[in-house]
């Protein structure tokens, strides 16, 4: 599990590091605190030496070296010096001025003193009385020293815990991030090995895993939505292509098996019908799902909605009469301008008028009309046929959703469905209504897009 | 009166039949079976006619069609496409072709195109300034007036560009999409015989009464007007 550990090592330098920092942060200020508080000592006994000779003189100043001989701790360094630099009193050890810089002021430096083996680091105050001699006082740092000693093995086996606990929490998180992962993994493995029906686990605690959890779900369920459609649509292709196909068949061997040259030629021109007839059926399918998928759109130009409409009702007035209905139209008196696709929604339109005409001539007039308005165009045909009832409109729309299968001449039932996708590309949409009596079919073209467009 | 026709087209059995049937009207056909080699052949504007097809080898034929035009080549293109839609007609029309035919198509309908695009660039002198005649039918493109035998006939706008597409087109076979894409322009399928009954209409006009009908029935292709 190389990601687990990397995990693991990340987390644990990371708490090095910032237990490095802070221990750091504490080693420094400890030894600054120290030396300070060093620092400020030797710097009052040399003030409280220097006001003893104010005061008392001479030899109040000799006493007060003998009682800080005395008395003093251990770690104090005291002496008076001839102004040649040889000890007059004092404890130190070395030759004072050997390893002192004779001028006043504040020192660091090693020095011995009586009774020691080895010279150690001071802090010293020099201070030249008038008579020339030098009074010298001051503080070994050894106790500091020890402290520091103490306080750096401490801190290094902090930092070494720290290092092994921040390990620790890196393997437990890493351990955690693991295994929610791995949930969500094992369902997309599961997905992909073709089981749609994989949800991933989601839990109360609404956390960015959670999150990515309900957002795989929510495609997972426009996917199962999507391919649903897909697999009914295939099937009903599949359906609907078995009559096309087996009256082929029989008209293809129905020509083989002619002897009458005359017959032969007619059957064989069935064929050829009904090949085209299936044809027809694909372009259809490709039709809408190429209006589905919008790539139409890079044709959109502007055209007059209700000039195309006039058209078509002229255009498929003839065969309304032949059939012995009658289809009225009222022109627009002004143009009703559509950003659209022209061609294509001669089509939806064309493919209404010719559904009302095949399902409802019986019923006389069939009205084709358009009603442009703020928000949108509306193109309706309404027919007096026999309608459809509202409880089935839905699979008059679909794909193959010819309502009388018996009627195997004319139409694959696929007209509605692309004028619906035809509306889609509009970004409009197709309603069927009553039309008290018959069917009312109406493209809802929206105008808000085509603005948006040739803006 | 054989016309040169180039035809590009990658398929090789496709190449074949067409070229079998064009050459049995009495038409020389040039194959080439990639858009480059086809462009090549194409500029140097020799040809009365093209036939392309849309997805070749090399060079597709959109391209090919483009470079053609750049190149101010006007040479007639007719497009052969298995791609059926609505949206890839328009393309192919708005790339430069003069008609676009989609696979599978029966042979009838690719020669009666063929003959009206050969017809088209025959005629490109002011078609609109000549006085059309078919027979004792007379036709005035500038006022719009038809008479037969010295009798005006009546007749809508839209059968009158019915009927002087067919004038146009005289003996030779019109098909009914070329009717609905070059009288109505549009370009889907109907799936009516919407135009079978305009043509009926027509045809009830201009032979009702006379012995001798002009307006024919091919049948398995469409219509010719004829004398």
């Amino acid at each position: 599990m190389p990601t687990t550990l990397r995990i693991a090592l990340l987390a644990g330098l990371l708490a090095l590091l910032s237990n490095l920092a802070v221990i750091g942060f504490i080693y420094f200020r400890t030894h600054d605190e120290a030396a300070a508080t060093v620092h400020q000592q030797v710097l009052e006994q040399g003030k409280v030496l220097a006001d003893v000779y104010r005061s008392g003189g001479k030899p109040a100043l000799d006493d007060a070296v003998e009682d800080t001989m005395t008395y003093a701790d251990p770690q104090a360094a005291i002496a008076l010096l001839a102004p040649d630099g040889r000890q007059i009193i004092g404890n130190l050890e070395t030759a004072p001025a050997t390893v002192l810089p004779m001028q006043e002021g504040y020192h660091n430096v090693l020095i011995r003193l009586r009774g020691q083996t080895t010279p150690r680091e001071a802090a010293l105050v020099i201070h030249r009385l008038p008579n020339g001699q030098w009074v010298i006082s001051g503080r070994l740092a050894g106790e500091g020293f020890a402290i520091r000693e103490t306080l750096e093995r401490s801190l290094l086996i902090a930092l070494v815990v720290a290092g092994l606990l921040g390990l620790l929490c890196g393997v437990i998180t890493a351990r955690y991030v693991g295994s929610r992962i791995t949930a969500i993994a094992a369902v997309t493995n599961r997905i992909s090995a073709r089981d749609l029906s994989q949800r991933v686990p989601v839990t109360r605690a609404g956390d960015p895993f959670d999150r990515l959890g309900t957002q795989i779900n929510a495609m997972l369920d426009r996917i199962s939505a999507l391919m649903e459609e897909l697999r009914l649509l295939t099937d009903s292709l599949a359906h609907d292509l078995r009559s096309p196909v087996s009256r082929l068949r029989s008209a293809a061997h129905a020509a083989t098996v002619a002897s009458d040259p005359k017959e032969q030629e007619e059957q064989l021109g069935s064929v050829i019908r009904q090949a085209d007839a299936l044809m027809r059926i694909l372009t259809t399918v490709l039709e809408i799902s190429r209006s589905e998928a919008l790539t139409s759109r890079k044709q959109f130009s502007w055209f007059d909605v209700g000039e195309l409409s006039a058209e078509l009702a002229e255009m498929y007035d003839p065969l309304a009469e032949e059939r012995g209905a009658s289809l009225e139209f009222d022109r627009p008196c002004r143009p009703i301008p559509l950003f659209g696709h022209r061609q294509l929604l001669a089509q939806a339109v064309s493919n209404l008028i010719e559904n009302a005409i095949r399902y409802g001539s019986t019923g006389g007039t069939i009205k084709v009309n358009v009603e442009p308005g703020g928000r949108q165009i509306r193109v309706e045909v309404g027919d007096r046929g026999p309608g459809i009832p509202a409880d089935r409109r839905d699979e008059a729309r679909r794909r193959f959703g010819r309502l009388d299968s018996s009627r195997s001449d004319e139409g694959a039932g696929l007209g509605l469905a692309l004028a619906e996708a035809i509306a889609h590309l509009h970004q409009g949409k197709l309603t069927l209504a009553d039309n008290e009596p018959g069917l009312l079919t109406v493209l809802e073209l929206p105008i808000h897009s085509q603005q948006s467009r040739a803006a | 009166m054989g016309r040169k026709i180039l035809l590009i087209e990658d398929d090789r059995e496709t190449a074949s039949y067409l070229t079998k049937g064009l050459n049995q009207e009495g038409h020389s056909v040039e194959q080439a079976t990639n858009g480059q080699d086809g462009l090549f052949r194409a500029t140097d504007g020799s040809f009365d006619l093209i036939i392309l097809d849309r997805m070749l080898p090399v060079l597709d034929g959109l391209s090919v069609l483009k470079a053609l035009r750049a190149a101010r080549i006007d040479t007639p293109v007719l497009i052969l496409s298995a791609l059926a839609s609505v949206g890839d007609r328009i393309e192919g029309l708005e790339c430069g072709s003069d008609d676009y035919l989609v696979k599978p198509f029966s042979f009838a309908e690719l020669l009666a195109r063929v003959n009206a695009l050969l017809r088209r660039r025959e005629s490109r002198v002011d078609p609109a300034e000549h006085r059309l005649t078919v027979g004792d039918l007379e036709i005035d493109p500038l006022s719009r007036s038809v008479r037969r035998a010295g009798k005006k006939l009546d007749l809508k706008p839209r059968e009158y560009l019915l009927l002087e597409y067919f004038a146009r087109n005289e003996g030779r076979v019109v098909t009914r999409t070329m009717l609905l894409e070059q009288v109505w322009d549009y370009h889907f399928d109907p799936g009516t015989n919407v135009i079978d009954v305009h043509v009926s209409r027509l045809r009830r006009k201009l032979d009702e009464g006379f012995e001798k009908p002009l307006l024919h029935t091919v049948r398995g292709a469409g219509y010719m007007l004829a004398a």
